[in-house]
């Protein structure tokens, strides 16, 4: 009988952990489905500033995605392409092609609150964590995600909201290893397009400095289209920065 | 008493002569070392100082320890009216930097890129002469780059090339643009020379978005000696919580305590040279005292006491060390005074460096009368103690054993 | 008659004590200061160069062409196990490590840093130069992605032993890699440009990471007591880039020959006031006896037994200052050896230039042996002078003069 219990609960603890993959990988589907081309706009404050960006992003599964910068006039027609874990970028001002190096990798990118590695490594998520369910409260489910000894991640862990009536998180929070908050994004106004939930309203949030934050409205999104393989090649980068 | 002292140093000519040399010696050595040392510590310090430091700072709060746009100091010409009715300030201008990448074909580095007045630069730093080909920036040069030697090299850069910048402005927003390579610069500082690039200000503050905006003021004073009164003063006229105006010993802590460190081992050097040569003084006095045995118990035979006979060989003693101490001075002074004006220059060091840019091949003396006046003290306190034990030993025989003394 | 003329001498040595152990002491004063000064600068030179050597470039250090200046592991050299089977079997060679080392970026959650990720075999590094010797804190392991870090860029990136850092470079195929490293250890080498950006990791991560194979590395360093070991290398690999330590290190050449001038001096001028000492000393030690060699003079004694009596007489006062000059300074080297000059209150400053915070001394026999020879050359040249006086001497005025 003892025996049979504890069957039991390595079974249910099995179960829970699968569940909470299930979860994330339902999430991560959401964020990205097949494929994805979103136009958004990101407005990024700081204490001094205040600044707003217009960009076409196409990305397709994890590891390809291409942006271009519409607004503002000075920057339109930058284009950034990633595959892999390599990062290039256009500038139509100086007519360069450049290969953004490992130094400017945690660089923030185009000086918002997320870095360069964010827009690469978009796929860790699922790849690098062992998720793990906190709590159900209702509709939300709060699970941990502990990075694995191997993954190549700087964060001590991160913890997510996620409402499972639509597989959309509510809020990440980003922890250092020694437990403290680092970061946390904020997901609203969540939306359906197709058989797909996306919150349309993110906001990235510095811990400690309460007055810089950027904020992103998701203004156009497609999912699961033909999007055409040119556009993730290096001569992509300069051929659509018009 | 005193003429008695006299008459017993014209009488022991030996003694009274190596005594005499010997406080000569040890003065004037003393004196040139400590003033060597000094020199050479000065001028490790201003030559820091020339090539890019500033003997005194003004930053944003947290712009050193932290950095980034939001610690830019916001209103520059505020500040620099301030700063221009300050007494003791020669020349100041504001900086501008930022790290970016610099590529040029297939590579790329990554540099910190500083907007400049070329022309203060000039006085400022020594941005100018360390140039080692091409030209310096002008106002009006442009998107001219001027690049450290060592960026020049990894980015493999020659004379005329364009190099592209990307970086971001003073608003986080993104910046780009071709630079020219104008010129190349070698200060000798390898970490300086392989990182850092220069543009003229009117140029790069339309990319940055940095107009009236600088990373911190630098500032050249017109005595370094005065720089803690200057601080002060900037400090009461800024009067801002925001800012801080920090001295060369604040920002070049390291070096500070470096030369802290030398000198401490060159005082255990230069102790080493003082108690050798306060033993053989002692040594003489002791000789001489010990031959004059029979002349002190007749002298306390006929009444004398301990303590004028103290006084006698102090009196000796003083006599001859005032003697060699004012003959010494002037000529140790006059030394410290010339290589303080005309250093001496070691041929070797500028070959050995010719590698390494700008360092300086000179070692000037420092000419300081504080400094002067406390060595010749402290000889005079060495050769005024050497007569203690001398002392001791002729008290120990009692007056009348003395007097027959052989 | 020599006998006799030796039991002189040393009675004559000690007949005034006071004076003649003031002499003493004086040697012994200044000879023990200044050979634990010698010991001291040595010390801190050769700890330099000792610990440059054995965390970096070894005797001589063979780097691919363009390696130094580029720093990119496109410059490497490919076939790295031949050269170092080459190389084991030169005369002399001692050791031979191979190191992969690559630029990049190292960060945590909060902070980010430029370093250089260093794949070294910890066993031959050990063997090498005592690698592990270098520990600070933690403990030196590579297992399960252990990485040790240098001191200065544990301190930038506020990591401690336990803490995780992910560092990123590009391959050889030009991607960007990450790799998570968990910090096992801290080490000081003393090494500035280590202690500031490096990260030790075991070679074959590196290899891994880079995508190279165990035959490519970047620089391959050898121990050698073979002194034209460079030379050599130089034919033989005229391909590659042959380093001595001296080349690579012009400024630890520069200091060996400042801090050899500077003893020599200190040398000179200590030992030209104790000779003045010396002097005073057995001058009027033998004017006192002026009318004593008068008398042995004038009964018929030859002059060279005098002279040979002064000479002796010189030489026991001179050798007891050198003995317990020697017992002294070699209580004080013993001392500097093993507990060294605590110069914590600037350990910032010391530790930048490489120096650390407790200077240890040296003991070298040419302390001992070159004082011992400058003594006693000082107390013979120190009796001429009043030799020549007593050679002047005219015995029968002597006798009458004076009492």
């Amino acid at each position: 009988m003892f025996r049979f219990i504890i069957f039991i609960s390595i079974f249910a603890q099995l179960l829970f952990s699968n569940e909470a993959y299930e979860i994330i990988k339902k999430l991560d589907e959401n964020m990205r489905g097949e494929n994805i081309s979103m136009r958004l706009s990101m407005r990024v404050v700081s204490l001094r500033h205040e600044r707003t960006m217009k960009m076409q992003t196409y990305s397709q599964g994890t590891k390809k995605s291409f942006t271009k910068i519409l607004y503002p006039p000075k920057d339109k027609g930058i284009t950034f392409l990633s595959l892999d874990n390599q990062m290039w970028q256009y500038v139509p001002k100086i007519e360069r092609v450049i290969k953004i190096p490992p130094s400017m990798m945690l660089q923030n990118w185009m000086g918002s609150d997320i870095t360069n590695d964010d827009m690469v490594k978009q796929s860790s998520i699922v790849e690098d964590y062992e998720p793990r369910i906190l709590k159900k409260d209702e509709n939300i489910v709060t699970i941990e995600l502990i990075p694995k000894e191997d993954a190549a991640v700087v964060w001590g862990k991160i913890i997510i909201n996620i409402d499972i009536s639509t597989y959309t998180s509510v809020k990440d929070i980003f922890y250092d290893e020694d437990g403290e908050e680092i970061r946390y994004f904020i997901y609203e106004k969540v939306k359906k397009f197709g058989k797909y939930y996306i919150p349309t309203y993110w906001r990235v949030q510095s811990s400690e400095k309460k007055n810089n934050f950027t904020e992103i409205v998701l203004e156009e999104v497609e999912y699961d289209t033909e999007i055409s393989q040119q556009y993730f090649k290096k001569s992509a980068l300069k051929r659509f920065s018009r | 008493m005193f003429s008695l002292a006299l008459k017993n140093i014209l009488f022991y000519k030996g003694r009274s002569i190596t005594t005499f040399i010997l406080t000569f010696i040890s003065t004037v050595f003393l004196v040139l070392y400590v003033s060597m040392t000094d020199g050479s510590h000065d001028s490790m310090l201003k030559n820091s100082l020339k090539i890019y430091g500033g003997a005194i700072e003004i930053y944003h709060k947290d712009y050193r320890d932290i950095g980034g746009n939001e610690y830019l100091i916001q209103d520059v010409k505020s500040i620099e009216s301030k700063l221009s009715k300050i007494d003791g300030i020669k020349l100041f201008s504001s900086r501008y930097e930022t790290y970016g990448l610099l590529s040029f074909k297939d590579n790329s580095t990554a540099s910190m890129v500083v907007g400049i007045n070329p022309t203060k630069e000039i006085e400022l730093s020594q941005l100018k002469s360390a140039l080692q080909s091409g030209e310096y920036l002008k106002e009006s040069s442009q998107n001219c780059i001027y690049l450290g030697s060592g960026v020049a090299s990894k980015l493999k850069v020659k004379l005329g090339d364009e190099v592209s910048f990307i970086g971001g402005a003073s608003d986080n927003s993104f910046s780009a643009d071709i630079f020219v390579a104008c010129g190349i610069f070698k200060t000798g500082l390898f970490e300086f020379d392989s990182s850092a690039t220069f543009i003229s200000r009117v140029y790069f503050d339309e990319l940055m978005l940095s107009k009236n905006k600088a990373s911190y003021i630098t500032i050249k004073v017109e005595d370094l000696d005065e720089v803690d009164e200057v601080n002060n003063e900037i400090i009461k006229v800024l009067d801002s919580e925001n800012l801080e105006s920090l001295t060369w010993k604040t920002l070049m802590k390291t070096m500070v305590e470096a030369m802290e460190v030398d000198s401490i081992f060159g005082y255990i050097s230069l102790s080493l040279f003082l108690i050798v040569i306060f033993f053989v003084i002692m040594i003489y006095g002791f000789i001489n005292v010990s031959s004059r045995i029979k002349e002190f118990g007749v002298l306390r035979c006929i009444g004398l006491s301990k303590r004028a006979v103290f006084s006698l060989l102090l009196y000796e003693i003083f006599i001859l060390s005032s003697l060699a101490i004012i003959l010494a001075t002037p000529i140790a002074g006059y030394i410290c005074y010339y290589y303080s004006i005309n250093p001496i220059v070691i041929e070797g060091i500028a070959q050995m460096y010719q590698d390494y840019g700008l360092v300086s091949d000179e070692l000037p003396f420092s000419f300081d009368i504080f400094t002067i006046f406390w060595n010749i003290c402290l000889i005079f306190i060495l050769n005024l103690l050497s007569v203690v034990y001398p002392f001791f030993y002729i008290n120990s025989f009692k007056p009348i054993e003395a007097s027959r003394h052989v | 008659m020599y006998s006799l003329i030796i039991k002189m001498a040393w009675k004559n040595s000690f007949l005034r004590l006071p004076r003649t152990l003031l002499l003493i002491t004086m040697i012994a004063v200044s000879m023990s200061m200044m050979i634990g000064l010698q010991g001291l600068y040595d010390g801190m030179a050769n700890n330099m160069l000792d610990k440059n050597k054995r965390s970096a470039s070894g005797d001589v250090s063979i780097f691919a062409k363009d390696y130094r200046v580029q720093k990119d592991i496109k410059y490497r050299i490919k076939n790295a196990h031949a050269i170092r089977e080459e190389l084991q079997n030169i005369d002399g060679v001692k050791a031979v490590v191979l190191r992969v080392q690559v630029d990049g970026l190292v960060a945590t959650a909060r902070k980010s840093s430029f370093a250089t990720i260093c794949g070294i075999d910890l066993k031959s590094e050990d063997k090498f130069g005592r690698f592990s010797k270098f520990l600070k804190s933690g403990e030196m392991k590579f297992d399960k992605r252990g990485a040790v870090i240098g001191l200065e860029l544990a301190k930038t990136l506020k990591v401690k032993v336990g803490s995780k850092v992910i560092f990123s470079a590009q391959d050889i195929s030009g991607e960007i890699n990450s790799i998570a490293l968990r910090i096992r250890g801290v080490v000081q080498t003393t090494n500035i440009l280590l202690d500031s950006n490096a990260i030790f990791v075991d070679i074959s991560r590196v290899h891994k990471f880079l995508g190279t194979s165990s035959n490519d590395v970047t620089q391959i360093a050898i121990m050698s007591d073979n002194k034209n070991l460079a030379e050599l290398l130089k034919l033989k690999y005229s391909s590659l880039d042959v380093k001595n330590f001296f080349e690579l290190q012009p400024m630890m050449q520069m200091m060996q020959e400042i801090m050899f001038i500077f003893n020599s001096v200190t040398f000179i001028i200590v030992m030209g006031v104790v000779f003045i000492g010396i002097l005073g000393v057995m001058y009027v030690s033998i004017l006192d006896r002026i009318r004593e060699f008068g008398i042995v003079l004038s009964i018929g004694m030859h002059y060279k037994y005098i002279r040979l009596q002064i000479f002796l007489e010189a030489l026991f006062v001179s050798f007891f200052g050198y003995i317990s000059g020697a017992v002294l300074g070699g209580i004080l080297l013993i001392y500097l050896r093993d507990y060294g000059l605590d110069l914590s209150a600037f350990s910032d400053a010391l530790e930048m230039w490489g120096y650390e915070a407790v200077i240890y001394g040296t003991i070298k026999i040419s302390y001992f042996t070159s004082t011992f020879i400058a003594i006693i050359s000082a107390s013979l040249l120190s009796v001429l002078i009043p030799l020549r006086k007593i050679k002047k001497l005219n015995p029968i005025e002597v006798i009458k003069a004076e009492k």
